[in-house]
């Protein structure tokens, strides 16, 4: 078992592990403060944070968010780049749910003015926004347009009617990841997908109210239409069974890549292939479209969300339209150039649970966006806050432009089922003005609050050490819970 | 009885489950998935559904076998009552399974994983603690 001893803080909030492996390539990075490091103890995810520095091609050092918490093969909460065009591409490293990420919308109206129709707002979307595990959306695509939806991901959605130009230019990647290819996505994905565009998915994802309860930096939230004490709306969810099964497809056949190409790996889940190999370059092709496919289902399930608000509130109160402040991916391999040590060099950069995080002056990012750096949302665990940050020059120095992605579990599911009662934990939230709908209710214990960490305490340390800083705190007022 | 047992995991769902043989681990791996899933039969008997798997080895067999079994759950809502394995090497499966209508699951597994799988020979049989994306 680990203990603090086996680490050593080379500054405020950053820690080294010994190391543990012979066949490390690179070092490990913890960022957390001691309470946090705590936690990362509890399980094994700083092991899994290890064994991911002995991948071929792995650069600088494998980097753990203060959010780590203990996943498969990867841990979740983890930041790993491999130079390319030799260094791998890891399936389990972006992990089975592709593009899992999260939106904000944002409007002019009060949170208060809204309060007297929120059981019916709830209602509305709980009815639009199907949830719960194999739920099937409103819209069946046929090949050809399933087709588009991987290669376009939300610009179909705008050629459908279904996103405006605002809403792409305020997603990352402005909603279609370069380098989708559908060919290599197995008959199997598409079934598992065909049903699914617009759909929330079970598990932690869900589709939350918020009240904007304080902004730390006016300025960055004026111009992302973010003032104190106005409704927002969250959205978390990703590239649902298609993902799943782009993944499952490639981590097995990745089990005979490994072998071809002499790859040794402490961890089968952590099979990988050269990016620019045959098998590295159709993951990626593949990752790619069920990243579109995330961006896609995220951007319909936006416009239900619009379409519930308009059904209750049209002529009731002004202003209630959506806008939407920022779309981000947290389970994602992407190609990027960083400067390390001097130099400009091109890597892929797996976030698993970690959140893009660019600076100012980023030329990736939208004109508008371009002088402040990119929004970065931090949705906290069920009844709890939830955080914008904005993207900064240290996350680009530090940490490949990367930051932390939500709160991070801390209690194992079957340890929450057995503690938390759920119809307390209902009411528990209702006493605090909460109102709670779940597409299956009996896995609400698994998310309760006391099974997360503290998500203040992790921003503030991301804040703290400027890989990510602190722009508004969100609260919520209703959960629609998949 | 059931042969499996269910391993803490902070974010997942893990188990660990023993057989026989292959075959006994195959079978009894798919039950405890299913059963952690807590999916159950709420409808009528369904037509029986060839499967088959092929696996670069014991382990990979074991994960790909697990995850047809929660396609069929995820992409027919069928849930698995029987399995009758009838051609089975450490590369290769051939089944028939009968299946019936499911009750929606609980806890949404998305996949069964690799992550430190290992099948290990015991004095009783064979054993494999299997992790759960969640």
């Amino acid at each position: 078992m680990l203990s603090k001893g086996d680490f050593v803080r080379i500054a405020d909030n950053i820690w080294i592990p010994s190391t543990f492996r012979d066949d490390m390539r690179v070092p490990a990075r913890l960022y957390a403060d001691e309470e946090l490091l705590g936690a990362a103890l509890g399980d094994n995810s700083v092991v899994q944070l290890v064994n991911t520095t002995t991948l071929p091609g792995v650069i600088r050092h494998a980097i753990a968010m203060p959010d780590i918490h203990q996943g498969y093969g990867f841990p979740i909460g983890g930041v790993v780049a491999t130079r390319l065009p030799e260094g791998v591409i890891s399936p389990g490293g972006v992990g089975y749910d592709i593009n899992c990420g999260v939106r904000l919308l944002v409007s002019l109206t009060a949170a208060e003015e809204i309060k007297p129709f929120l059981e019916d707002i709830v209602s509305s979307l709980y009815v639009n926004c199907p949830s719960g595990v194999g739920s099937r959306g409103h819209m069946r695509l046929t090949n050809t347009e399933l087709d588009r939806v991987l290669q376009e991901g939300s610009r179909w959605m705008l050629e459908k009617g279904y996103a405006s130009r605002e809403d792409l230019d305020r997603t990352e990647e402005f909603g279609r990841v370069p380098g989708a290819d559908a060919a290599f996505v197995s008959d199997r994905a598409r079934e598992r997908g065909r049903d699914q565009l617009g759909t929330l998915g079970a598990g932690n994802h869900f589709i939350e109210v918020d009240k904007v309860a304080e902004v730390f930096d006016q300025a960055i939230a004026a111009r992302l239409g973010i003032y104190s004490g106005n409704v927002a709306v969250q959205v978390h969810c990703g590239s649902r069974g298609l993902g799943h099964q782009v993944c499952q497809d490639y981590v097995s056949r990745f089990q005979k890549a490994v072998r071809d190409y002499g790859i040794t790996l402490p961890d089968r889940e952590l099979v990988c292939a050269p990016f620019d190999s045959k098998e590295g370059q159709e993951y990626f092709h593949a990752m790619a479209c069920a990243a579109n496919f995330a961006f896609a289902n995220r951007q319909l399930l936006t416009h239900m969300i619009r379409h519930s608000f308009e059904q209750v509130l049209a002529g009731k109160i002004k202003d209630f339209e959506l806008r939407q402040v920022y779309d981000i991916a947290h389970n994602m391999a992407k190609v990027e150039e960083h400067d390390i040590d001097g130099h400009r060099i091109r890597v892929c950069v797996h976030r698993k649970g970690s959140t893009r995080a660019f600076g100012p002056g980023s030329s990736v990012l939208p004109e508008d966006l371009r002088d402040i750096g990119q929004p970065v949302l931090i949705p906290g665990s069920m009844g709890t806050a939830s955080y914008v940050l904005i993207g900064t020059t240290e996350a680009m120095q530090q940490t490949f432009g990367s930051t932390c992605h939500g709160a991070g579990r801390v209690m194992s599911r079957a340890k929450a089922r057995k503690m938390i009662r759920e119809t307390e934990l209902r009411d528990q939230l209702r006493a605090r003005g909460i109102l709670i709908c779940a597409g299956t209710m009996s896995g609400l214990a698994e998310e309760a609050p006391a099974a997360y960490k503290d998500v203040s305490r992790v921003v503030e340390v991301v804040h703290r050490l400027g890989i990510g800083r602190k722009v508004a705190r969100l609260e919520p007022v209703a959960v629609i819970k998949g | 009885m059931m042969s499996f047992e269910e391993i803490e995991h902070t974010a997942d769902r893990a188990f660990r489950v023993k057989g026989r043989d292959l075959e006994g681990l195959l079978e009894n791996a798919a039950r405890a998935m299913q059963a952690l899933d807590g999916v159950g039969p709420a409808g009528e008997p369904s037509a029986t559904r060839d499967i088959e798997v092929e696996g670069v080895d014991r382990e990979s067999l074991l994960v790909n076998w697990l995850n047809e079994i929660l396609f069929l759950e995820e992409t027919h809502q069928l849930v698995c009552e029987r399995f009758h394995i009838y051609e089975l090497n450490d590369c290769r499966l051939r089944a028939r399974v009968e299946t019936r209508e499911c009750n929606e699951s609980h806890t949404h597994i998305k996949a069964a994983t690799f992550h430190n799988l290992k099948i290990r020979q015991t004095s009783a049989g064979l054993e494999a603690e299997i992790v759960l994306d969640v």
